[in-house]
């Protein structure tokens, strides 16, 4: 077995002096792909962004046994302010100003790789469109080739299905599948019912951490984490046994 | 036509006419960066709270632009450090900054003695009293923000559009956000010999947004900006000497006249569907 990118020990973090993770033991290996669910408030967001660097550990530690990992980040897409100035190709050739380059201008290669991005995720005709002008889905395409340009190791998507619609949510879990052979994917989502046949593994969030070694889970296991989860009805039927829900 | 030839003859107006087109340009990269971030509120903070500098100077007897230039940066840096970590209210602590300062030029101006400043001056402006040394002053400002923005123009726009993305990809988020208060707060400073305190704001936003009705691309909204700050504060300059009104309050009415002209035909271009796009691209 491969070692892991990631390694989370006894991690508690928060923001202030508000401790909203607590003891959080998680092992990221690559090819992971962990389904990160839990209710609001529970930590989701603040797990990735604890990995990411993003906000000050109180105690524990993250490890990377093989260096940093190269990391691509789709934020929640209402943290993008859409009225902000910048058209597609640009936010998608950010995610090639990796440190320590500092200066203006993207060198010839690199230039070629944001245009073949776009032309992958469909984006070519509007990349020069301020992304105030993009549909929900188009936002999202450009967010993901920005997240994935630099060909991170490991992907961190934050709730990715929000203000899409269904067709652009199964060509996005389609590309998800693809990616996981070359890369672990960390997959947030309040939603378990929509994730759970997607991922490989299942992370409870509530303050705590539950690691569930199957995209399996029953209401039951649920309780015992903890872990109440929001179910977004995808139908008449509500989830009471995820283990039977039925995706198409 | 003889009169404004001779106009031109004189040193005072070429002056004005130079402060005017080299404040225009330094407010149309600086103000871009303000209205795209949305922070056009934490510049009337800062442009207030430079007053209390002010204030300071004329009682120390210190030159009343270093004053303004400190308290500038320390309330540009302060409020970037308190929008950073969200334990107060950003717009209430601008407020009290914006307030503070005023009342501190104020009470500092009542306290010196013997000597009556030119308040007006400084609220207003006085781009007909522009000497040469302080054009040589704005031209050098005007060149470091240039290359400023020319070297790190990318990170800058990326950090102000997603900082935390940015923080990920390993840019130094703190560093470019601090960077910029101070060369805001210089500019604003720099600017307000030209507009004065109170009209200062309008240079760094109004062909801002002149410029957004044609394209919503940073790179392309700064020299856009550029130019209809110029037009527009040279229009108010030729104005105000014509019509002998207040050349600060003569900018700021053509600045705003041609972004209402501009936005009303955009407005009806679409209306009236000659166009399938607006002007925007």
């Amino acid at each position: 077995m491969s070692s892991p990118l990631v390694i989370l020990e006894k991690l508690t973090t928060g923001y202030g002096s508000e401790a909203v993770l607590r003891e959080v033991d998680l092992k990221v290996f690559p090819n992971d792909f962990i389904g990160v669910i839990g209710p609001n408030g529970g930590g989701k967001t603040t797990l990735v962004k604890a990995i990411l660097g993003l906000i000050p550990l109180f105690s524990g530690r993250i490890r990377f046994p093989g260096g940093r990992p190269k990391t691509g980040y789709l934020p929640q897409a209402s943290q993008i302010d859409k009225s902000f100035p910048i058209t597609v190709r640009e936010v998608v050739g950010s995610g090639l100003v990796a440190s320590p380059s500092w200066f203006p201008h993207l060198a010839r290669s690199q230039k070629k790789r944001v245009r073949d991005m776009l032309e992958d995720a469909g984006l070519a005709a509007v990349a020069h469109r301020p992304i105030g002008e993009l549909s929900g889905g188009q936002l999202q395409k450009a967010l993901l080739s920005r997240a994935l340009i630099n060909q991170p190791q490991l992907l961190i998507l934050d709730e990715p299905n929000t203000f899409v619609d269904k067709t652009f949510e199964e060509d996005l879990y389609r590309w998800l599948r693809e990616l996981n052979k070359d890369m672990a994917i960390l997959l947030i989502s309040h939603d378990i019912g929509t994730i759970s046949p997607l991922v490989k593994t299942i992370a409870c969030v509530n303050g705590l951490l539950h690691y569930h070694p199957s995209n399996q889970i029953s209401e039951e296991v649920l309780k015992v984490y903890n872990c109440p989860v929001d179910i977004i009805a995808h139908g008449p039927i509500p989830h009471r046994v995820l283990k039977q829900h039925a995706h198409e | 036509m003889s009169e404004l030839w001779e106009i031109l003859g004189y040193q005072f107006f070429r002056n004005a006419i130079g402060a005017a087109v080299l404040t225009a340009i330094l407010a149309a990269m600086v103000g871009t960066y303000i209205v795209s971030r949305k922070i056009v509120f934490i510049g009337g903070g800062i442009t207030h709270a430079s007053f209390g500098g002010i204030g300071l100077a004329y009682f120390l007897g210190w030159n009343p632009f270093l004053g303004a230039a400190l308290f500038a940066v320390l309330s540009g840096l302060g409020i970037e450090w308190i929008s950073g970590r969200g334990k107060v209210r950003e717009d209430s602590a601008i407020a009290i900054i914006w307030s503070f300062g005023m009342a501190l030029g104020i009470i500092f101006v009542f306290m010196t003695p013997g000597y009556s400043p030119n308040l007006m001056g400084f609220l207003f402006g006085s781009i007909l009293t522009v000497v040469t040394g302080e054009l040589y002053l704005l031209l050098l400002f005007c060149l470091l923000t240039a290359l400023f923005f020319a070297v790190f123009f990318r990170p800058v726009v990326h950090t102000a559009f997603d900082p935390e993305f940015s923080a990920v990809m390993g840019l130094r988020v703190g560093f470019f956000r601090y960077a910029m208060a101070v060369i805001m707060a210089l500019a604003i400073v720099i600017s307000i010999r030209t507009i004065g305190i109170i009209l200062v704001l309008s240079l760094f936003t109004i062909p801002q947004l002149t410029a957004m009705v044609f394209t919503r691309d940073f790179a392309r909204i700064m020299p856009l900006a550029a130019f209809w700050g110029i037009t527009g504060s040279l229009a108010g300059l030729f104005a105000a000497y014509a019509l002998n009104i207040p050349s600060g309050a003569a900018m700021v009415f053509f600045l705003t006249f041609q972004f209402l002209l501009i936005k009303a035909v955009d407005t009806a271009w679409r209306q009236i569907g000659r166009r399938s796009r607006p002007l925007r691209k």
